[in-house]
């Protein structure tokens, strides 16, 4: 798998998608470029482009990262496109904004069931709506616990971690 | 599942003698099989991550270290490849080829410590006692190399904090040359032990299929027969120089069956493949430098002007281990810090890996995919028959003198300072 064909890939579901390649040089005696892909793709584009990637080659997951960042929530996926490949995986980051007021993105559970933990994980942590995906249950944080810990000035994280101070003496 | 009155529900964890960890297993079973099963975690959360972002970059380092207790190298190395990409840091080469000793170090003894757990939870207690005896010359060669057991505060962003030194090599030639004698008779008491096999086989079953759609990573998914190691898929520090493969069981001259038995055949012969790796990164390894950042006041004004964004990558004992990280100039925290461990996504493996199979296989099923467990060592002593409880004081006395009589130097802690 090289970067041009994953490139490629993303063109043809969304035309126009530009994709920064960054590469990362790797080794001491002979050095290689790893590639690196991160691409800014809208949140209807998400669907077209994850389907693109898994037809394109054995596609893995390996996170979703995600920050609030005020008005806007940015979603951070972490894909190896061609998984399994010696040497030939391509990790592409695909960038998915999506407004704080309404911060609903297409699961891509349907694609690669495998994202469904990683999925959960940022409904608990950063108020995502997922449509479409299979469970919305609680992962890591307790079923009662209704804050959401990365968004900036989360009442119920602040009031928990102000128990925690009170409770040990000592700042989070 | 079909809603009969035969389906009774059995809650196993959080806390349950089966489990080594906190997880909760809700099975559906009928009569002795079970039918399905509802995993739940974050028994063990700690909001490391949320802790992190509140902590300066050589902070959350050490906090990243503590993610796990067995993967204290693991983690470290990601997170100073994800910081020292998004800060623009070289890393010396000989630096890059002592990582990589101490990841393979810690390859070693973590899954020395599956095979010990996988033996208790067969019922074969005295593999597990040969098992963990002979994992105390790995622990005792990282103890020799860093000063501790776990926790080894090796990496650090642009190198590591400690080299091999000239005299310590022979000891890991002679740690090498112990195991290579000793892997055919553990290979033996585990692989061609005919009750081993007859509790693994068939039972806890992932299909190549399965394990690619769930997106398993490590041992688990090259057990199914999927060729994916990240240190031969992704190269990262020296390891696309030293050619490493990645192990499934035709390499033992089987077809894959995703069993747990080929989980067992993947983890003994990849103890192998660490012990080659090592002893080529002792030959290879170059002179140099060990860090690019020797003193730690100018590497943090450094991460402090740094702006960017970077992923880190690792193939850890339990497989792929990735941490993206944000920095923004004039903040000494990152702004994003994100912590993938390999069970985060080995934990939807277990819902096919359960079905169908018998209550009684449910503890070897849990540990076949080597959940994380933290290291319980050095807490209870019983010498001359008299059981005694230590204090955390006593065992720290204890842990210095016997890095002291290692190493042969004296400690460079001070032994009253520190509050302990």
């Amino acid at each position: 798998m090289t970067a041009d064909q994953v490139k490629k890939a993303l063109v043809s579901a969304v035309p126009g998608l530009q994709a920064e390649l960054r590469p990362r040089p790797v080794g001491v005696r002979t050095r290689v470029e790893v590639p690196e892909l991160w691409v800014d793709v809208s949140r209807e584009g998400l669907v077209p482009v994850v389907a693109a990637l898994k037809a394109a080659g054995p596609l893995h997951i390996s996170i979703i990262s995600g920050r609030d960042k005020g008005e806007e929530i940015e979603l951070l996926y972490h894909f190896a496109v061609g998984y399994g490949t010696p040497g030939g995986e391509v990790m592409v980051t695909l960038r998915v904004g999506v407004p704080a007021s309404d911060p609903t993105v297409p699961s891509i559970c349907g694609i690669l069931p495998g994202a469904e933990t990683t999925e959960r994980e940022k409904i608990e942590f950063l108020g995502i709506h997922f449509t479409g995906i299979p469970s919305t249950a609680h992962v890591f944080l307790p079923d009662g616990f209704t804050g959401h810990p990365w968004r900036k000035d989360d009442p119920e994280t602040a009031r928990h971690v102000k128990r925690m101070v009170e409770w040990e003496g000592k700042d989070a | 599942m079909p809603e009969t009155q035969n389906v009774y529900e059995i809650p196993i964890g959080p806390i349950h003698p089966a489990l080594k960890e906190p997880v909760r297993f809700t099975f559906q079973v009928e009569g002795e099989r079970i039918r399905a099963v509802d995993v739940r975690a974050g028994f063990a959360h700690r909001g490391i991550e949320f802790m992190g972002m509140r902590r300066n970059l050589i902070q959350t380092l050490y906090l990243s270290e503590r993610i796990c207790g067995i993967c204290s190298i693991s983690h470290p190395i990601a997170i100073t490849l994800a910081v020292e990409r998004a800060a623009g840091i070289e890393v010396p080469p000989r630096a890059q080829y002592l990582r990589v000793i101490f990841s393979e170090l810690e390859r070693i003894h973590s899954h020395l410590l599956w095979a010990g757990v996988a033996a208790h939870e067969l019922g074969f207690d005295t593999l597990l006692h040969l098992t963990w005896k002979v994992r105390e010359q790995v622990l005792d060669i990282l103890e020799e190399l860093s000063g501790n057991r776990i926790d080894y505060a090796i990496p650090i962003y642009g190198g590591v904090r400690r080299d091999i030194s000239p005299e310590q090599i022979p000891k890991v030639e002679a740690m090498i040359r112990y195991y290579r004698g000793l892997l055919e008779e553990l290979v033996d008491a585990f692989l061609r032990d005919p009750s081993v096999a007859a509790r693994t086989r068939d039972v806890g079953v992932l299909t190549p299929e399965e394990a690619d759609l769930l997106c398993a990573v490590g041992p688990t998914a090259r057990a199914s027969g999927l060729s994916k190691d990240v240190r031969q898929d992704r190269p990262y520090l020296v390891y696309g120089e030293l050619g490493v493969k990645a192990i499934t069981p035709r390499d033992w001259g089987l077809e894959p069956r995703g069993d747990v038995y080929d989980k067992a055949v993947v983890r003994l012969l990849e103890v192998g493949q660490s012990l080659d790796l090592i002893e080529t990164c002792l030959y290879e390894m170059p002179e140099g430098e060990i860090t690019s950042f020797p003193k730690i006041p100018a590497l943090l004004a450094h991460l402090k002007k740094a702006e960017g964004e970077g992923l880190g990558w690792h193939e850890a004992p339990r497989g792929e281990v990735i941490h993206y990280i944000r920095l923004e100039a004039g903040v000494e925290e990152p702004v994003a810090w994100k912590v993938k461990a390999p069970t985060y996504s080995n934990l939807m493996s277990w819902v096919p890996m359960f079905a169908d199979q018998e209550i009684a296989d449910i503890p070897i099923i849990a540990a076949s995919i080597d959940p994380c467990i933290c290291c319980m060592d050095r807490v209870h002593m019983v010498r001359d028959g008299s059981p005694a409880t230590l204090l955390k004081e006593d065992l720290l006395r204890l842990s210095r003198e016997k890095t002291e009589r290692l190493t042969g130097h004296p400690s460079p802690v001070t032994r009253h300072g520190g509050g302990l």
